[in-house]
């Protein structure tokens, strides 16, 4: 069957099983950085923003998402013009194999928008569905109480008149 | 490739003659679906256009819309009404990207074991508005206890009274993020240091959905300050087992310190 989804601003026309799992869908149509970890919304690795909410691809069916808005870490920024939440995990060396730091960058955009200037609890909380077995989270919240500060500080230099 | 077939119903009606037909199954967010695998489904009816996800707050009652996800009601309803049990329940319940996708109506229709809605539910005497063969308003407690219910209907919405009482929540899981092994809910009402009114739940036991009648008798008659947790352990009315519980004897004993402890908390909180 064939399923169209506006996937980082672009409208797609994506062929897919009808059981097919959206983070499949995504993968087989060049989206490889939503990774596949465990398959059971468990990891977070394979987390996307469906209408800007986090939220585990591997436990939506492609079908049930059909004209929905997808972003995958890709539509934040790119290599050359990160986001700045990217560039915070780099400076904050909150990046070691990699693999699930497309997903926590997602969530703690999502968490951002919501709440831009969030406590350690709440970082902790907005990030429960994601896995590291490599960092240990320190440097993770790090990064996004870093990347907080520098959008709070993008926020007021682009909006002067509302400090 | 699995033959499936997607119904995308224009109306509650058509949704409602779409429920009931053989191997075809409302889809609400899919995530108990697919962790209980399509397995013999045959064809899925997608609800996300239909109007499904008001959550309505008046002073006496609330409506929650089928479709609404967790986290929905842990801010909406959080917001009217922060300490809901519904609310404490919800918001400690599976992960942030999960609570929203997990829908309310899918999550009492497939009512996992280790379903932290059920509990609050049972003990609010909720109603639940069903489309489908029958109609018409049900207590929560007799959807889950009639299979043809939940097979040939379609929740609609969620009906309950605003919380009168005090409520606590209870979740026995090995790490924060695990899926519990057993819920406690307990939920009473107070009058001059006594408790009046009472509601103690165990989901996840044999019974699956143990109200714990002789509990709330001995806690009506006790004085709170003198609560004893081997006597309310031996007051259980619910068998521990199964695959997530690794010793029943233990999970028993746990189930008793933690009653006593919702209790104790909920008297404190009262003074």
């Amino acid at each position: 069957m064939n399923i169209e989804l506006d996937i980082n601003g672009r409208r797609r026309i994506l062929h897919c099983a009808p059981d097919e799992r959206l983070l499949i869908t995504l993968r087989n149509h060049g989206y490889t950085e939503v990774k596949n970890g465990c398959l059971e919304g468990e990891c977070g690795a394979c987390l996307v923003l469906l209408d800007s909410r986090p939220v585990n691809s591997c436990q939506v069916l492609t079908a049930s998402v059909a004209g929905r808005q997808i972003t995958t870490v890709q539509g934040l920024g790119t290599l050359h013009q990160p986001h700045p939440l990217q560039q915070a995990f780099v400076d904050a060396g909150a990046v070691q194999c990699g693999f699930c730091t497309p997903g926590l960058i997602l969530a703690a955009w999502a968490l951002l928008q919501e709440n831009p200037t969030p406590s350690d609890d709440e970082i902790k909380a907005a990030l429960d569905g994601n896995l590291c077995r490599c960092t240990g989270y320190v440097k993770i919240i790090a990064a996004v109480r870093l990347a907080a500060q520098r959008l709070q500080a993008l926020h007021h230099s682009t909006n002067p008149c509302r400090e | 490739m699995k033959t499936l077939n997607w119904y995308y119903p224009a109306s509650l009606t058509e949704a409602a003659e779409l429920v009931g037909r053989e191997k075809i199954v409302p889809h609400a967010g899919g995530t108990g679906l697919l962790a209980r695998g399509l397995g013999s489904i045959t064809g899925l009816i997608e609800l996300s256009r239909l109007p499904l996800h008001d959550l309505r707050i008046t002073p006496d009652s609330i409506e929650i819309g089928s479709l609404c996800t967790y986290r929905d009601v842990v801010n909406i309803l959080g917001q009217a009404d922060p300490g809901h049990i519904l609310v404490e329940a919800l918001r400690e319940s599976a992960t942030t990207p999960l609570r929203n996708r997990i829908t309310v109506g899918g999550s009492i229709a497939l009512a996992p074991p280790w379903s932290d809605i059920t509990g609050p539910l049972l003990a609010l005497d909720t109603e639940l508005v069903l489309l489908g063969d029958p109609s018409g308003t049900f207590p929560v407690a007799e959807y889950l206890q009639r299979s043809e219910l939940r097979t040939k209907t379609l929740i609609q919405s969620v009906r309950l009274t605003r919380q009168t009482g005090i409520a606590a929540h209870y979740r026995h899981v090995r790490t924060r993020n695990d899926l519990p092994a057993f819920t406690i809910t307990v939920l009473f009402k107070v009058s001059g240091g006594l408790i009046t009114d009472c509601r103690i739940i165990i989901v996840g036991a044999t019974p699956r959905y143990a109200r714990q009648y002789k509990i709330e008798n001995w806690l009506k008659q006790a004085p709170v300050d003198q609560l004893d947790d081997q006597a309310i352990q031996s007051l259980i009315e619910a068998k521990f087992g199964g695959r997530r519980i690794a010793d029943p004897v233990y999970a028993r004993h746990i189930a008793g310190i933690e009653i006593v402890r919702c209790v104790q908390r909920l008297m404190r909180n009262c003074r």
